[in-house]
């Protein structure tokens, strides 16, 4: 969108809550941009690095959160303004860090831009990042509508420096992901020298040195710079409230479960009698502004996601004031008002509204309802997730899943994240057996394999991408080497980092921002550390799994790279391998000898079995030309021809 | 014959531990793989009769219809099944000597075979190491390849199976017992497949009174001895009772009583000693260890041997008494001892409702061979 | 900014698919073609995970002042957008009510328990019957076809646009959509989405 640059100011624009985020940076002369991938955070770095080829902006994909935090740290401790972008996941990875700077201090702008995923729509895990800001006592904003998502977040890099430390602005899938309507601001002109100033008076936070110690007093610092927030908060016009002065209930929001309040109340028609506070500084709460709201009623509905954050927060301060104000009601997710688990929606917060005025609701007729339920059961089968087709995962999959059921002792995957966590499920044949976080898959197999001595006698292996090796898998794998554990490593190389959108990694040859540097080589790396290193191409199925079987077979640890480029892949997309066309003739069908391989266990969405006709066919739109399942089909039924680089689109 | 699918070959054959390896139901689909002597599902078909079940012959073998069909008597438990004649054999001159074991008869046929255009193909035995590798071959020189003794259990039906895959027809099988039987009900066309045409020339049966698991063997071998220098292994007859491993330059004797607990289960229950579903059968001589057991069974298998002599690849004597007495009492007592265990283990002649049997002979036969 | 009229407001816009049917350029694109008539757009859309062949809904809320909450409530689409027939469904149960107005996409993309043979994907003249049923009008169109003879699959989505403004119910017109597409396309993409778009028009006669 070269309009997120070229946009003018006051000009109204329709854009991503990510974008949004983007353009509220770059209008507070963000110079430094630091991030991982991780959804629903990854547009944010991807904007900038597409706004850097016109705005003076570095951008970089770190090798993982922890990193991007110190490298957008740096920029600010040489008087730039810096952020750093990442999903919930990210903060966890990155909280030593945080919790050192936040000690040691900013002095440029740092904003850290938190992406959360309630109801973990596309994560393992439904984690919280607004907990950092209460456990690093540094102030969380949280914009709740998508005007605010750009005017905070610009607004953020002034607070931090006000406060000359690190302020969160929290996001989630339903703002990030989503688009509204944004006026734009001005771009400034001028950028600031970068120059890191450490030889003045040591406890100068700007001259001095940057260091977390003496910790007492740099932590009394830091309450310090808390209260001159909430001073700030006391009088921010982010915090709003509509409704009457009385209300009979009012509720307490913040983020997009403010959109959702919003409708609720207009959905049952309250907004007479129920009133709205909408919080986007939620930590630490502004204490008399919210003692003049806690005021004007006895009842509170607390609307938030995921976990009560605000909910406490809030009822800690009504303590506090009940001997001003009364002692107050305040419902929420403690008492099952609202659920505990899941993102919200408008029907949710209207069903906990209907429920405390006692008032009815029907979304839609009950007989239209039954009736859609019912022709739902038949007229919408499950769509379960699945690898692409042509997707190299599939291949790999087929392989490590056939090579541990012929050496029949038992072995299994440790899994990690990316595309290919989807093995846990029937589209990768089921072969993972552990899932936790980025890395865990060869540090959990690096734990396995040194079980020999209790009995253990079953192969271990692991699984983890290009870009997670580089992210944290590396510090598994000089334990496993170090430590002598017996395990299989399979490293799948598809060259980027697929899941999220195909950011670039260490391991490629091109940079957030287009730019060509040196790649890192994963079997270079590997081999320096003095272990053993196969690569093979994973569409070559027998050679892979033959290569498997030798290395089931041998002692200590083996690292088998199975490369080849993602379906999805810019450079790749669309341009088939093959044409591919099941023969009719041959196709044996659910026959005994084949009984449907390729549609009932491959299940390559590029095949399509034609009860009618008792065949296998190949689906022209989704096929992606790859010619595995040529390889797999027993009865030789599937030609593959070589294209000329047929371009789809 | 009762026919069902892979599920039941689940649960009858492999979580009864009873599977002998002998590769009869793999390259029939994608489904069923042997490596290291180990066959092993990949993935699960839920068919409900299949050729894997039909023809392993450890589920639903009807001793009695096999019999009918192979040789048109009913099966009669005798002790070395239909036969015409028991012979001694040789190789003859025109086989280069010191290659074979024992009197060299089984490569002295095969060869005859192939070069005398009987069979187009020879499923064999190879060796890897320890791990036997199923060979189809085309030359009569590559049959002295795949000549010795495998103890193992091996998956040679495999290539007979793939073998049928490409199209080939006339193929020679040398086999053990239970994979001279999986063949047999092959050739019965059990699913009743209309294009059907019987893809075996020739069975050449070996006598077994057991294998051994691969795996196992590997696992026990490994630390005793270097598995790769292996180049052949003999068990003497009797009273020898030592497995004999050659490395070349030395020899290494292993008591066979430490090797019998590498002894797959579902030899306990195989009744059969000296394969008497082929053509020929071939095995020790007591007593005389450059010669070989010879019994012809049908009319393919006189015909073989006819020619086999006069063309100078075979050479035949008369069989002694005391060395047939000595056979047809040892053939017997493992008849017994299969057929009493299949009882104790209640896979014998099952006839509850749903109840399925690796055997199914004639109630008289049992009670006369068990007595 | 001159402000069109609305049947309803907020209207409410579904568009459903299957991950990478293109189901959020679509919405871009019609977001952005009502946002310069001077309406107040949200959209909310699934991404990630789900795009991997999984079930995709773009929820468009439309209105002339207020920015409401990217998930529509249940029972509340004014029109469903099926970029796939069984998608069409599972919209319309959750979402639909007695007065929605629906365009089908007549083309089927099996799920892989479907082509796996554990599930069945229902008779396409049933799906017909069914989505008819539970709208208050229903169109079919083979728009993924269509798009085949043009020679991009993709197109099938712009051609849905086509179909959704002959609908009269929302302002879309032939110039903002050239507008639109303008900035989501490079130039030489323009003259045959455009193409596709008119195509949609007249499917709907």
């Amino acid at each position: 969108m070269s309009y997120l640059t070229e946009g003018q100011p006051g000009g109204r624009y329709l854009l991503m809550g990510n974008e949004a985020i983007a353009r509220g940076a770059l209008e507070a002369g963000v110079s430094v941009a630091a991030g991982y991938p991780g959804t629903p955070s990854s547009e944010i770095i991807e904007t900038l690095s597409r706004a850097s080829k016109e705005r003076p902006i570095y951008v970089e994909w770190s090798a993982n959160e922890k990193v991007a935090m110190e490298v957008a740290a740096a920029a600010s401790f040489a008087g730039l303004r810096s952020v750093c972008a990442m999903k919930q996941n990210g903060v966890n990875v990155g909280s030593d860090f945080l919790l050192h700077l936040v000690l040691s201090g900013t002095r440029g702008g740092m904003v850290l831009v938190p992406c959360d995923d309630p109801g973990a729509l596309s994560s393992i895990n439904e984690g919280e990042s607004r907990q950092f800001a209460r456990l690093l006592e540094i102030p969380l904003l949280e914009p709740g509508d998508f005007q605010e998502v750009k005017d905070m977040t610009r607004w953020a890099f002034e607070l931090s420096e006000e406060i000359r430390n690190l302020v969160f602005l929290r996001s989630v899938t339903r703002l990030s992901h989503a688009s509204g309507n944004i006026v734009f601001g001005e771009l400034p002109e001028n950028q600031p020298k970068a120059h890191f100033k450490h030889d003045g008076f040591i406890l100068d936070p700007m001259e001095g040195i940057v260091v977390s110690a003496p910790v007492d007093y740099k932590h009394g610092q830091q309450q310090e710079k808390l209260r001159k927030a909430i001073a700030l908060f006391e009088v921010s016009p982010f915090n709003t409230y509509a409704g009457p002065e009385r209300p009979e209930l009012m509720i307490i929001t913040s983020s997009a479960c403010n959109l959702y309040s919003r409708e609720a109340i207009k959905l049952l028609g309250l907004q007479d009698r129920v009133g709205l506070l909408k919080l986007g500084t939620t930590f630490p709460l502004p204490p008399q502004w919210m003692e003049k709201h806690l005021g004007m009623g006895e009842s509170f509905l607390v609307v938030e996601e995921v976990i009560p954050f605000l909910e406490e927060n809030v009822k800690v301060l009504a303590q506090e004031l009940a001997p001003v104000i009364g002692i107050k009601k305040i419902m929420g997710k403690r008492d099952g008002h609202l659920p505990a688990v899941g993102e919200l929606n408008p029907d949710l917060v209207v069903g906990a509204l209907a429920k405390i005025m006692e008032m009815d609701y029907e979304a839609a007729p009950e007989s239209y309802v039954k009736r859609g339920q019912e022709l739902m059961s038949f007229g919408a089968p499950n769509r379960e997730l699945t690898f692409c087709a042509g997707c190299p995962h599939r291949a790999s999959f087929w392989s490590i899943h056939n090579a541990l059921q012929m050496d029949n002792r038992q072995g299994f995957v440790c899994g990690d994240i990316g595309c290919y966590t989807m093995a846990v499920l029937p589209t990768g044949f089921s072969t993972l057996k552990t899932l936790h976080a980025m890395g865990s898959g060869t540090g959990a197999a690096s734990g396995f394999g040194k079980l020999k001595p209790f009995g253990m006698d079953q192969p271990v292996l692991s699984v983890c991408g290009d870009s997670t090796f580089f992210h944290a898998a590396m510090p598994a794998l000089f334990n496993a080497i170090h430590n002598q554990s017996d395990i299989t490593m399979v490293v799948l190389d598809n060259s980027g980092t697929a899941m999220t959108g195909f950011q670039p990694h260490p391991g490629l040859t091109v940079d957030a921002m287009g730019k060509k540097v040196p790649a890192i080589s994963i079997e270079e790396v590997c081999r320096s550390l003095g272990t053993k290193v196969r690569v093979c191409d994973p569409f070559d199925l027998d050679t892979t799994r033959s290569v498997l079987l030798d290395l089931l077979e041998e002692d200590g640890v083996k690292v088998l790279i199975l490369r080849q480029i993602c379906a999805l892949s810019p450079e790749k997309k669309m341009k088939k391998l093959f044409d591919v066309a099941v023969n009719p003739e041959v196709c044996l069908g659910e026959s005994c000898g084949c009984n449907r391989l390729c549609t009932r266990i491959f299940r390559c969405p590029g095949l399509i079995w034609d009860k009618n006709l008792g065949k296998a066919r190949v689906d022209e739109v989704i096929c992606a030309g790859c010619g595995v399942c040529a390889s797999i089909c027993p009865a030789g039924a599937i030609e593959k021809i070589e294209t000329k680089e047929v371009t789809g689109i | 014959m009762h026919v069902f699918g892979p599920n039941e070959l689940l649960t009858d054959v492999r979580d009864k531990d009873l599977c002998i390896g002998c590769g009869a139901c793999v390259n029939l689909c994608p489904y069923f793989k042997n490596h290291k002597g180990k066959t092993v599902m990949i993935f699960p078909c839920n068919l409900s009769q299949g050729r894997c079940y039909a023809y392993c012959p450890k589920a639903e073998v009807d001793l009695s219809e096999l019999s009918l069909g192979y040789c048109g008597k009913p099966y009669d438990g005798s002790a070395l099944g239909p036969h015409q004649e028991v012979r001694l054999a040789r190789a003859g001159g025109k086989m280069q000597p010191g290659r074979f074991q024992a009197g060299g008869t089984v490569s002295a046929l095969m060869t005859y075979a192939v070069d005398s255009g009987l069979i187009d193909a020879a499923v064999l035995t190879d060796r890897d190491g320890l791990v036997p590798a199923a060979k189809l071959v085309t030359e009569s020189r590559e049959v002295l390849t795949c000549a010795s003794s495998k103890y193992t259990a091996a998956p040679t039906l495999a290539a007979v199976n793939e073998g049928v895959r490409q199209g080939l027809s006339g193929m020679g099988v040398v086999g053990t017992p239970c994979q001279a039987m999986a063949l047999a009900q092959m050739r019965s066309n059990p699913l009743q497949s209309e294009d059907f045409r019987d893809p075996i020339s020739l069975v050449i049966g070996l006598f077994c009174t057991w294998a051994l698991d691969t795996r196992k063997l590997i696992s026990f071998l490994s630390g005793r001895v270097d598995t790769q220098r292996i180049k052949g292994m003999d068990i003497p007859p009797p009273p020898a009772e030592i497995l004999v491993i050659d490395l070349g330059d030395e020899k290494v004797e292993i008591p066979l009583h430490e090797v019998r607990t590498l002894v797959p289960k579902a030899c306990q229950i195989c009744p059969d000693m000296t394969s008497e579903f082929a053509d020929v059968s071939v095995g020790v001589v007591e007593g005389r260890p450059d010669w070989n057991t010879l019994i012809l069974r049908t009319q393919k298998g006189e015909e073989l041997v006819d020619g086999a002599v006069k063309n100078g690849y075979l050479v035949v004597e008369a069989m002694p008494e005391a060395n047939l007495d000595h056979l047809r009492f040892a053939a017997q007592n493992k008849k017994k001892r299969a057929l009493m265990k299949a009882q104790e283990e209640g896979l014998l002649n099952n006839t509850e409702e749903g109840k399925r049997s690796a055997l199914r002979i004639d109630p008289a036969v049992v009670a006369s061979a068990t007595a | 900014m001159k402000n069109a009229q609305l049947p309803h407001d907020p209207y409410n816009l579904v568009i459903s698919g299957v991950g990478g049917q293109g189901n959020v350029l679509a919405s871009r694109v019609v977001g952005n073609m009502l946002s310069q008539k001077g309406l107040t757009v949200t959209i909310g859309e699934t991404f990630g995970g789900s795009q991997r062949g999984g079930s995709v809904m773009s929820h468009l809320r439309i209105s002339s002042d207020l920015a409401y909450s990217p998930q529509i409530p249940k029972g509340r689409a004014h029109v469903v957008l099926g970029l796939e027939p069984s998608e069409t469904i599972r919209v319309l149960a959750i979402y639909g009510n007695r007065d929605v107005m629906t365009i089908c996409n007549t083309r089927p993309i099996h799920p892989v328990q479907v082509i796996a043979g554990e599930l069945e994907y229902p008779d396409l003249q049933n799906v017909k019957k069914w989505v008819s049923e539970l709208s208050k009008k229903a169109w079919f169109i083979n728009a993924t076809d269509t798009a085949l003879e043009m020679g991009l699959p993709i197109l099938g989505n712009i051609i849905m646009i086509g179909a959704l403004a002959e609908l009269k119910a929302l302002p879309l017109d032939r110039e903002e959509f050239e507008k639109a597409i303008r900035l989501s396309m490079p130039a030489d993409r323009v003259a045959i989405n455009l193409e596709a778009f008119d195509k949609g028009r007249e499917m709907m006669a």
